[in-house]
Formats: C-alpha cells, structure tokens, sequence
C-alpha cells in the first residue's frame, strides 16, 4: 500500500495544476498558456510540442499541466505521449499503457478508440503505448502525419511530450511536423551549451520554437506576485 | 563585448553558496583549535640579559668611544654565543642529549638597538631546562669569551626564571583561531566564486534570452516549504477578510 500512496503524491505534485489550480504555480502555467496563445497571432497554433535539451528537466511535467490548463479554458486538449522510450504519461494521469500512439501509427486501433479520457474535463491522453525498437522510424512515417491531421480535426490544442533533443532524433523529426516548438531548460541544471545544441537542431530540422520555459526557478523575495492581494 | 558583473550578482552568486562557505570557515576554526589545543606541544620561553661593558675598576670613568667599542662587539658576540664553541660546553654541562645545531634552533638572540645589553631567549618544552639552558649559555659564555676575544667585559644582568603557571609562547590558539577564520572565510569566498565562474548552466530568464536568443513564455519557481505556507497563510487571512466583509456590509 505504501509504494501507491507515494505514487499519489507524485502525481500530485506534477499535475498541481489539477490538484490546486489556485496555487501560485498553477497561475504560472497560465502565463504560459497565455504567452503561447499570443506569440503567433497570425497563424492559429493546434499542435505543441514540449522537449528539452536533456533528461530530468521537466518536459513531462510541463506538457501535462500546459494540457490541463489550456482545457480548462474550454479547450479540447489531446495529450500526445510522443517519449517512445520512456513514457511517463499513463503514470501522470492513472492510466493503462497497453495501447496508444505506436498501436494507432500501425493501424492497429483508430485515434478515437486509443485515446483515454481523463478525471480533468476537456483533457485527454494519448499515451506512448508499447515501446517499439523503431521510435525514429514511426515519427518521420507517412502515419504519423496522417495521425496529426486527424487529431487536428478532433480536438483543438495537441500538446506533444517528447524526448530529448539532444539523445534522439524524434523531438527533430516531430518539431518540423507541429504549429509551434517550447524548450523546457532547468535551473542551474540545464547547461548553456546543451541547450544552444538543442535550439540548433530544432531550427535546423525546421520547427517553429515558440520559446522558452525556465523549470525549477528559485523562488526570491522580489517575486511578490506569490501575495498578489493580500495587502 | 566586455562582460560586466553586477555588486548584485556577486551577492547572490555568495548567498547562494553561504552555507558552503560557512562549513569551510568553521571547518578551518575547528581544525585550527582542535590542533592548537590539542595536538601541538606547548613551548615555553626563558630569557636572561647579560651586558657588555668593561668591568668598572677604580681608575675607569665613562669613555664614549669604549661604549662603541662594546656595541660593535655585540654583533660579534651574538654569533659567539650561537657556536658550536659555546653550545657544545652547555650540553655538556647540561648533560643534554641533543647537538649544537638541534641546541641552536632553540635559541633566539636579540639586542636593543644602540644597546650594550644582550638577550638571551631559549624555547623548550620544559619552561625549566629552558631557563637552564639560558643561564648556562649566559655562564658559559661569560667563562669562555675571556679565551675567545682576550676581554672580560661580559657579565650577566639578569638571570632567567621559572614563573609558577607560566603561559607558553607556542602556540597561540586564538591568534591560530583567528588566522583560520580569516584563511577559511577567504578560501570559501574564493571557491564560490570559483564555481560561479565553471558554472556554466542556465539559471534565469536573463541566461535564457542571451543565450538562446528566445522569448521566455514563462518561469516555474521551485516553492520552498516555508514559503508555501506563507502563501497559504495570506490566502487564508485574504479569504477570511473578504467574508468578514461581506458580512459586516
């Protein structure tokens, strides 16, 4: 019984923005939400996706909260468990892992019956599904662009999880696919070079970074938004 | 394009890392009293004066250029009294077990500028062999500069006692303390700045814009436990003040 317990509360402190939307963090993921509704005016943004430079900086966390707080401001979210190689989506959100996106890029299942509804109204999720020895291949596919016209059709924000830039290709191949790129770096973890590396790569695989999400910021006095109202 | 540094972020950059440099300073202050107090052997200092002037016969009167004879002896005479020539005859006397050059480094000798007085300062272990040891180097020498230089204008002035709770002169714990604090602080402000400069990681959205030339949509803070709670504190009285005054209105 223990192990579940601490799960729960993992799950809670990376999906806060389900668990306590009134929290200051919360709010941030919807500055963020905010920011990329207005960084490209001209053009509508449907598909997102959410990669990094390296592991361990946030991306999971940050694609899951940015799907919870674009649905609940009553969009239709679908989000895309697009890590192949280490899904952690279906463990965010209580879910089996026993079919997703490699069972709908083989044609195995159709979208609407591999997505999975979830507690949060408007959210659902596509997970990973069983792990491929190909993940590079079934990116770049023929189905995987079908896939993405077919969930554009359905929902109106896709927000894709995604490996690492700089350990695999996939991140490269799936940023020249989607409307719009955010680079998630940590706080004193990510380091300038990997992350110059990583901004390379998705501009030179032709994806459109809409910029940047700084994870793990230490919180300094000056930040009085945290008592915005209290006075 | 020249790099500047702010006051500010040298500040943050140490406050950052103060915890270290406090570890490193008290560590050093630990170290240094642990090993002042406890490991290093207390030395004790003797000291006898012995003064270079003729001996006073009746016919005698001062004589200035005597005086300056004595003082440009004196020069001599603190070499003598280091020899091999006189320490040899101490140990004997002594019966120490040590040679002339191991009795040598225990001895320091000073005069006072323009001075016809000698000092004779001995350091040991013992505070009582270190008097020994400087009243026999006074004797001796006494004794055996006749020999040496043909003149007997040496006496002793002042023989070297034994105080009872005599303090050492090595080591000194807190001036040692007080070099450690120093050194530690100094080498826990240098690491730190140290390890700003090899820190090459992203840190703020500042780090984010000049390095990467992107538009920052958003920061997630890290909410320390203290700081959450007082989140929640002003929340609640905010919530709490808001129904007073629905009610009151």
């Amino acid at each position: 019984m223990a192990p579940k317990k601490t799960m729960m509360g993992e799950q809670r402190r990376k999906l806060v923005t389900s668990y306590d939307p009134k929290s200051p963090i919360s709010e941030q993921y919807r500055t963020i939400r905010t920011n990329i509704q207005f960084s490209s005016v001209d053009e509508e943004i449907k598909t997102i996706m959410v990669t990094s430079s390296g592991p361990g900086e946030g991306k999971s966390t940050t694609a899951s909260n940015l799907a919870v707080v674009f649905a609940q401001a009553e969009n239709s979210v679908l989000l895309v468990d697009a890590d192949m190689r280490k899904p952690t989506a279906h463990y965010t959100f209580n879910l089996t892992n026993t079919f997703g996106l490699t069972t709908v890029l083989a044609k195995q299942i159709s979208l609407g019956e591999a997505v999975k509804e979830t507690n949060v109204p408007n959210l659902s999720v596509l997970t990973s599904g069983p792990i491929p020895p190909n993940p590079s291949e079934l990116m770049g596919s023929v189905g995987m662009e079908r896939f993405i016209k077919e969930a554009k059709e359905t929902f109106d924000i896709i927000i894709f999880d995604t490996p690492p830039v700089l350990a695999v290709t996939d991140a490269q191949i799936l940023a020249n696919k989607c409307d719009g790129t955010i680079l998630v770096a940590y706080s004193g973890r990510t380091e300038m070079e990997a992350a110059g590396k990583a901004k390379e790569l998705l501009v030179a695989s032709k994806g459109k970074l809409l910029g940047a999400v700084l994870n793990g910021k230490k919180l300094e006095n000056s930040d009085n938004y945290y008592y915005y109202g209290t006075k | 394009m020249e790099e500047t540094i702010s006051l500010k972020e040298l500040l943050q950059s140490l406050r950052k890392r103060l915890v270290m440099i406090m570890g490193i300073t008290l560590t050093a202050v630990i170290v240094s009293g642990v090993i002042s107090f406890f490991f290093l052997t207390p030395i004790y200092q003797a000291s006898t004066q012995i003064l270079v002037n003729q001996k006073k016969s009746e016919q005698s009167m001062y004589n200035p250029s005597e005086v300056q004879t004595n003082l440009q002896l004196i020069n001599t005479y603190n070499v003598i009294i280091k020899s091999p020539a006189i320490l040899n005859e101490v140990a004997k006397e002594l019966n120490l077990d040590i040679t002339a050059q191991q009795l040598n480094e225990k001895i320091i000798i000073g005069s006072e500028n323009q001075s016809q007085v000698v000092n004779i300062s001995v350091q040991d272990e013992n505070p009582e062999t270190a008097a020994a040891i400087a009243n026999t180097i006074a004797k001796v020498f006494e004794n055996e500069i006749v020999e040496i230089m043909n003149v007997d204008n040496v006496s002793v002035l002042a023989e070297a006692t034994v105080i009872e709770g005599q303090s050492p002169v090595k080591p000194l714990p807190i001036l040692n303390i007080a070099i450690a604090l120093v050194v530690g602080l100094l080498a826990g402000v240098g690491l730190a700045f140290l390890l700003e400069y090899f820190d090459n990681t992203l840190k703020n959205e500042q780090d984010i814009e000049k390095t990467l030339g992107l538009p920052i949509l958003g920061s997630i803070s890290v909410i320390e436990g203290s700081q959450m709670d007082t989140v929640k504190e002003q929340r609640g009285k905010r919530n709490s003040k808001a129904r007073g005054e629905a009610i009151g209105s």
